[in-house]
């Protein structure tokens, strides 16, 4: 079930309703919100609900076992971090499974072949679930804080089941800690002060940037090119790759909002997950506004465990390096996004190298002009790592970017409107917050009547400007 | 603001957005069928379009210049064409057509179209006809269309009236992966995707595009081409059955040649795979990651075979056409005689 949908809006209205009528009778209110996520998930296809019930029965068992192998004053014991590791690796075995066996299968044949051993793939054409990657990851978190002595509190089956699965962030994020979901199934919102104007203006933000912007620039520039870079001119190349910068974000971020908005209403808040990524001036500023409960726990559970920057500075830039290839893993089976996350490590560690070497020096130019050159350095930097991250392969990112050079090619696609819509997608971001914050403010104090006509007015507006379909959105395929 | 205020706001808002979008509503609802939603969706479109409260919503479509054509008239398309056409030769149409060989000095007009599918292999296929320096190519690719939706986008009659009239002498064409949708039949009753009448109504629209293909002295060749199997979480249906009408039907029509994609893109059982060894017997990508679209080297493998199929009817000797082991299916690979109603486990 897609959110910009009339399936969902009635899905939803009905979750809400049931939602706020059941809450203060607390089991029964965590029963509707598990069923209405069953409902949700298996409207894609039933079967994915036996992998989802698998992970959250398995998971929870080994998280109370972890718990009780715990010392009563929640020190670690052997057979602790036995269970954490045997938990990791059955998590990480189910995700491997279904996203890189048949990755795994087919580059191992390749390799035969290219040393002249044929060999018969056995390769199963899996199928991934929808939003695997998203709640394997929240499942380690959890195993991970409890063994770690830092949640202790295990969840009942059914606190959990509604925590792994809320409907929400299943499919697509933003990845919620236990830590952060769990004690708000405990408190009772009041149902007079729901924060009704920052949903709203979330959930149309969000189907704006989905619906509008990201189907705009996938249809106009960007599938056309990356489908066939070799047709296009070096002009119609440089716009793809900006677009696409754009149409993840929007399609991203635009999922996040609606998901946050969404939550908002029942009565959940989520953390944020994105604050204005191209305005980032580093790479590692652009990281904490990127995806930002991703980095969270890239970092959490994988950079700090391997040794975070506690060790020498070649072990600190192995780990910053480790963690962006994994990170970049993590999307999906394929080479393009290791060199996409080996874009993000060698510009990670060359910022770190960079930045020690010139601490002190002034390049005795204004603090402008640095500013503006180092928010154009990490803009293209990203963009070119978003190339491997769309392209079907690494030649085929090569190909497109060979493009940018070439002395001829279509320019089919560009467009005034397509140059605006770029440009419009990133100066939007350098809008202080405070602006969209007094927007929601002003639009709380809007009559009902009113509120009905603006929303109503969103929506045609949302629908007459959008394609006749809906694409499903980019991150539910991770 | 109160949970059961925020009901009435969301009811209200999502009841007054309906109203206004009831047909853009009903066009999707048409699309995709699904039984009693259908019901809902026209029955509000009916009430909105006496109230005239579509109005709103159809003038920013018109402003925006979209969903404009709303009926697919064959019929008369044909008729205007065979007016047109009082020289044609009813006996030149019985034989496949015999078109003479093109030369660096006098190429040959060939054009490329069909759905998004075409896109990727359409651009291929432009690239390497040019490079054999005796054809023109045109691409003429149109995302998301088909012959369910003339709604959306009218192919019979962008081909009576932009294809033909540039009077190209072959026709490659390629159908198929958006239509697997509900279609509105001739009494505007919705056809529930690849049910029997469903079938019934779209041979009949592939039937009337074939002859609207059909040149008055019998000098145009159309390659029509079968979808590819698509492979999993495609959410497409009936490829297969497709592909049988379309081949069943130019059995009869010789200026129609069927070509038989599946077989390149495919195991030797028929089944879909996503990479394929080509001449040179390396394993390549050939689809693009929703398992629908060709690859740039799917499109090309595709083009090097069309071209072979071409170089069948017509004679090509004068031009470039020996493609590189790279990029063509192995010489093994070869189209089935017959198209089967139905593949099991086709998508």
């Amino acid at each position: 079930m897609l959110f910009p949908t009339v399936d969902f809006a009635v899905f939803f209205l009905v979750v809400f309703t049931g939602s706020w009528l059941l809450r203060p009778h607390k089991i029964a209110w965590r029963w509707f919100i598990l069923a209405s996520s069953f409902v949700f998930y298996g409207w894609w296809d039933w079967n994915y609900l036996v992998l989802l019930s698998l992970s959250i029965g398995i998971n929870w068992f080994l998280g109370l076992a972890i718990f009780r192998s715990l010392t009563p004053e929640g020190e670690r014991t052997n057979a602790s971090r036995w269970l954490v590791r045997i938990a990791v690796v059955v998590n990480l075995g189910i995700l491997g499974y279904f996203k890189y066996f048949d990755f795994f299968v087919s580059t191992i044949a390749d390799k035969m072949r290219s040393i002249g051993i044929s060999v018969d793939a056995p390769i199963l054409n899996i199928i991934l679930p929808i939003g695997i990657s998203f709640f394997i990851f929240q499942a380690i978190s959890y195993v991970i804080d409890i063994g770690r002595g830092q949640w202790r509190k295990p969840l009942t089956i059914l606190d959990f089941a509604v925590y792994l699965s809320f409907f929400a962030h299943l499919v697509a994020g933003p990845i919620v800690r236990a830590s952060e979901f769990a004690p708000q199934l405990d408190v009772l919102p009041d149902p007079r002060y729901v924060r009704s104007a920052e949903a709203f203006m979330l959930i149309f933000r969000g189907m704006f940037k989905k619906v509008v912007i990201s189907s705009f620039l996938a249809i106009q520039i960007v599938d056309p090119v990356f489908a066939n870079p070799n047709a296009y001119g070096p002009l119609a190349v440089l716009l793809a790759i900006y677009a696409y910068a754009i149409q993840i974000y929007a399609d991203f971020s635009g999922y996040t909002d609606i998901a946050i908005g969404v939550a908002l209403l029942l009565g959940i808040r989520f953390p944020q997950n994105f604050d204005s990524p191209y305005i980032a001036l580093s790479l590692q500023d652009f990281w904490s506004r990127w995806h930002m409960t991703l980095s969270r726990w890239l970092r959490d559970y994988l950079y700090i465990p391997l040794g975070g920057n506690r060790g020498s500075k070649a072990m600190t830039y192995r780990n910053l390096f480790l963690v962006m290839i994994i990170g970049g893993l993590w999307h999906g089976a394929n080479w393009t996004f290791v060199v996409w996350g080996a874009i993000h490590g060698s510009y990670l560690v060359a910022e770190r190298i960079v930045k020690e070497k010139w601490k002190g020096h002034e390049l005795g130019l204004p603090p402008l002009v640095v500013k503006a050159m180092q928010w154009f350095l990490v803009f293209n930097v990203v963009c070119l790592a978003w190339v491997f991250f769309r392209a079907t392969s690494v030649d085929e990112a090569f190909t497109l970017l060979g493009r940018l050079f070439a002395s001829s090619g279509s320019s089919t696609g560009v467009s005034l409107l397509l140059i605006l819509v770029i440009v419009g997608s990133v100066a939007s971001q350098f809008v202080p917050q405070r602006f969209p914050q007094k927007a929601e403010v002003w639009f709380a104090t809007w009559a009902p009547a009113l509120q009905i006509a603006a929303l109503a007015g969103g929506l045609v507006l949302v629908d007459a400007l959008g394609p006749e379909g809906i694409a499903p959105f980019i991150y539910f395929q991770f | 603001m109160p949970a059961g205020l925020i009901i009435v706001v969301i009811v209200s808002a999502l009841c007054v957005a309906g109203l206004f979008d009831a047909d853009s509503t009903l066009r999707k609802s048409n699309a995709k069928g699904d039984g009693w939603r259908n019901e809902i969706a026209k029955t509000v479109a009916s009430v909105t379009d006496t109230l005239h409260i579509n109005f709103f919503r159809n003038s920013i479509d018109s402003a925006l210049g979209k969903n404009q054509g709303t009926k697919i008239d064959v019929e008369e398309l044909l008729r205007r064409q065979a007016e047109a056409e009082i020289a044609a030769s009813a006996e030149a149409a019985k034989k496949v057509p015999e078109l003479p060989a093109p030369t660096p000095a006098t190429p040959m007009k060939i054009w490329v179209g069909g759905d998004s599918i075409t896109q990727t292999f359409g651009i291929s296929f432009q690239r390497i006809t040019q490079s054999t320096g005796i054809f023109t190519p045109t691409l003429d690719y149109h995302v998301s269309t088909g012959l369910s939706r003339p709604d959306y986008y009218n192919w019979p009659e962008h081909l009576v009236k932009d294809v033909l009239p540039a009077n190209p002498s072959i026709l490659v064409i390629m159908f198929g992966a958006n239509d697997g949708q509900n279609m509105i039949g001739a009494n505007g009753k919705v056809l529930e995707r690849t049910s029997e009448p469903w079938m019934t109504e779209y041979r009949r629209r592939v039937a009337a595009t074939m002859d609207l293909l059909k040149s008055p002295d019998n000098q145009r060749i159309t390659i029509w081409c079968g979808p590819p199997p698509m492979g999993p979480g495609s959410k497409t249906r009936g490829m297969d059955q497709m592909s049988y009408i379309y081949w069943s039907e130019a059995q009869s029509r010789p200026w129609i040649q069927y070509f038989d994609t599946w077989p390149f893109f495919s195991d030797s059982n028929f089944v879909f795979s996503a990479s394929l060894p080509n001449a040179d017997g390396v394993v390549r990508g050939v689809r693009q990651k929703d398992n629908i679209h060709f690859s740039i080297v799917g499109g090309d493998r595709l083009s090097w075979a069309v071209i072979d199929r071409i170089g069948k009817l017509v004679d090509l000797s004068a031009g470039k056409v020996t493609p590189p082991a790279g990029q063509a299916p192995p010489a093994s690979l070869v189209e089935r005689t017959e198209i089967p109603p139905s593949m099991p486990g086709a998508e």
